[in-house]
């Protein structure tokens, strides 16, 4: 089909000469590092990228087991916390009193450190589990109530003044055009969201857990240059497990809102 | 209908829609404007009439009073024997409004039987009627696409087969088809007559074209601007059905001179 030949020119082409042009260079400057610069401790500055992906291999059961412990908490926090942050959006929409006496809580609960918040919630509850959870979830909470209350903002006066001539009840009117008018919003805010609740999750487990990537990536890092592949490995899972979040989220809005202006197809148009 | 009904109907009928001394102020930081000056008028069952004037003249606070989307400073104003406000939740109007205002996240179907989800009806008879409004204004091939699929003046159209969902007595029309093309917005209008043939309701047309308003009208309430009010009612003596080569007609011109002439203070 000629859509997807021009996605495979357009879209495809110039991403794989990124990635193979970085590989490359990555590949050439480690081994420059070492072999010319003659640097102490050259393979922890830049390691060799197939040393660190046959490491991975290697390692793939501690890594998924790790990894899917990290994820698996996150994504329950990222859940709390997303509905958190829409029912809070959906009571400021309605009352600009409830607004009034949340919102700059809810600003001033993002100004604390998540590097400071992290050691005393893990302090309080004394369970990895549940402090992966909170973490997560307050990450999530502000940028997912702030796009969906925008988003619920985001709604034209001739949109509503539509309804109104049709005397809707108030409900229908969050029900078939608030809601829906939100949903870009929602979106982007789990989006911005979804990447940083995996980073939150492993800071957590940086802080003394069992269980979760970041606990084998302090290890790694502790045990010095003789592990250096293992810990790269589970930057690299960390960063995968952030990716993995957002393209997931960029999924699920492509299957629940089609008829957002980015996923329109060009020339669709009647005259 | 008769020539001779056709002519008198206003005079003898009870008016569906009658303003009685309607004064619309908007209070401001230099002061309160007067957006409307003691207008009063009486539209007839039936009757398709224009609202014409420049920008500021209060045509379209006019048609928001009729639909009760604002409520005027003093005066009265009743529409289907009603008041403004009694008539709005009753649904005895359909709007249609300056931009086709669709919702994007609904198919073109889903968007024009929307004032029938909203009183419960069943999504099979929803289905039914969805077909049958978009025959009405001939978009039944489009009833499964988005809005953004379609042109302006489809968007308009189904912007109209869905101000006609309810069957109201009355279309209230803000200046409907002035953001498309001349030769679209003559082709509308051309359609828009059709579809009142078949319907037979009241139509309340607002609009800045001199010509559209001829085009369409029984009759054409001329407003003045500073302050808004009404300065002329003109019939139109035009026979129906009104075809293109009308608009080329001595009868024509001499209208759009006595319109234009019956301008205050523009």
């Amino acid at each position: 089909m000629k859509g997807n030949h021009l996605f495979v020119r357009n879209r495809l082409l110039p991403a794989m000469v990124w990635v193979i042009a970085i590989l490359v260079i990555w590949e050439l400057t480690s081994w420059a590092l070492l072999n010319i610069g003659h640097l102490p401790l050259a393979q922890s500055k830049l390691p060799y990228l197939h040393e660190v992906l046959a490491t991975s291999i290697q390692y793939s059961g501690t890594l998924i087991k790790e990894g899917s412990a990290t994820f698996g908490n996150a994504g329950i926090g990222f859940l709390l916390g997303a509905l958190a942050g829409v029912v809070l959006a959906i009571l400021m929409s309605i009352s600009t009193w409830i607004e009034k006496l949340t919102f700059p809580y809810a600003v001033a609960s993002q100004m604390i450190p998540v590097l400071g918040l992290a050691p005393i919630i893990y302090g309080i509850v004394r369970d990895e589990y549940i402090s992966r959870i909170l973490i997560s979830g307050y990450i999530t909470f502000f940028p997912v109530a702030l796009n969906m209350l925008r988003g619920l903002r985001s709604v034209e006066p001739s949109a509503l003044e539509l309804m109104h001539s049709y005397a809707a009840k108030p409900w229908s009117i969050y029900w078939k055009l608030r809601l829906p008018a939100a949903i870009p919003g929602l979106f982007s805010g789990l989006k911005i969201a979804a990447p940083l609740a995996v980073t939150g999750a492993i800071l957590v487990e940086l802080m003394g857990a069992q269980h979760g990537i970041g606990v084998i990536m302090l290890r790694n890092l502790y045990y010095g240059p003789s592990h250096v592949y293992m810990f790269w490995s589970t930057v690299f899972i960390g960063a995968l497990l952030g990716i993995l979040s957002y393209w997931l989220i960029s999924l699920i809005e492509r299957i629940v809102s089609p008829w957002q202006p980015e996923f329109r197809s060009k020339g669709g148009s009647h005259s | 209908m008769s020539l001779t009904a056709s002519m008198v109907k206003h005079q003898v009928q009870t008016p569906e829609i009658q303003l009685k001394d309607v004064e619309m102020r908007y209070p401001t930081d230099t002061g309160d404007v007067l957006a409307l000056h003691q207008v009063s008028l009486d539209i007839g069952k039936g009757e398709f009439v224009s609202l014409l004037g420049p920008s500021g003249c209060g045509k379209t606070t006019l048609l928001r009073l009729m639909a009760d989307l604002i409520q005027p400073t003093s005066g009265s104003i009743h529409v289907a024997g009603k008041t403004a406000k009694e008539a709005r939740l009753a649904q005895k109007y359909g709007i249609v409004f300056q931009s086709p205002v669709l919702y994007d996240w609904r198919k073109v179907k889903q968007n024009v039987v929307l004032p029938l989800e909203l009183v419960g009806v069943s999504k099979i008879e929803r289905e039914r009627k969805a077909i049958e409004l978009l025959e009405l204004v001939g978009l039944e091939k489009f009833a499964d696409q988005y809005p953004w699929q379609l042109s302006g003046g489809m968007q308009q159209r189904a912007a109209i087969a869905r101000a006609l969902a309810m069957e109201p007595e009355i279309l209230l029309m803000d200046e409907p088809f002035s953001a498309l093309d001349e030769f679209t917005r003559e082709r509308l209008n051309e359609e828009l007559l059709s579809v009142w043939n078949n319907i037979q309701n009241t139509i309340v047309f607002v609009t800045h074209s001199i010509p559209e308003s001829i085009f369409l009208s029984d009759r054409v309430f001329v407003l003045s601007p500073h302050p808004g009010r009404l300065s002329a009612v003109v019939e139109i003596p035009l026979p129906r059905p009104r075809t293109q080569e009308m608009r080329n007609s001595p009868a024509f011109f001499e209208l759009i001179a006595r319109i234009r002439d019956s301008f205050e203070g523009v």
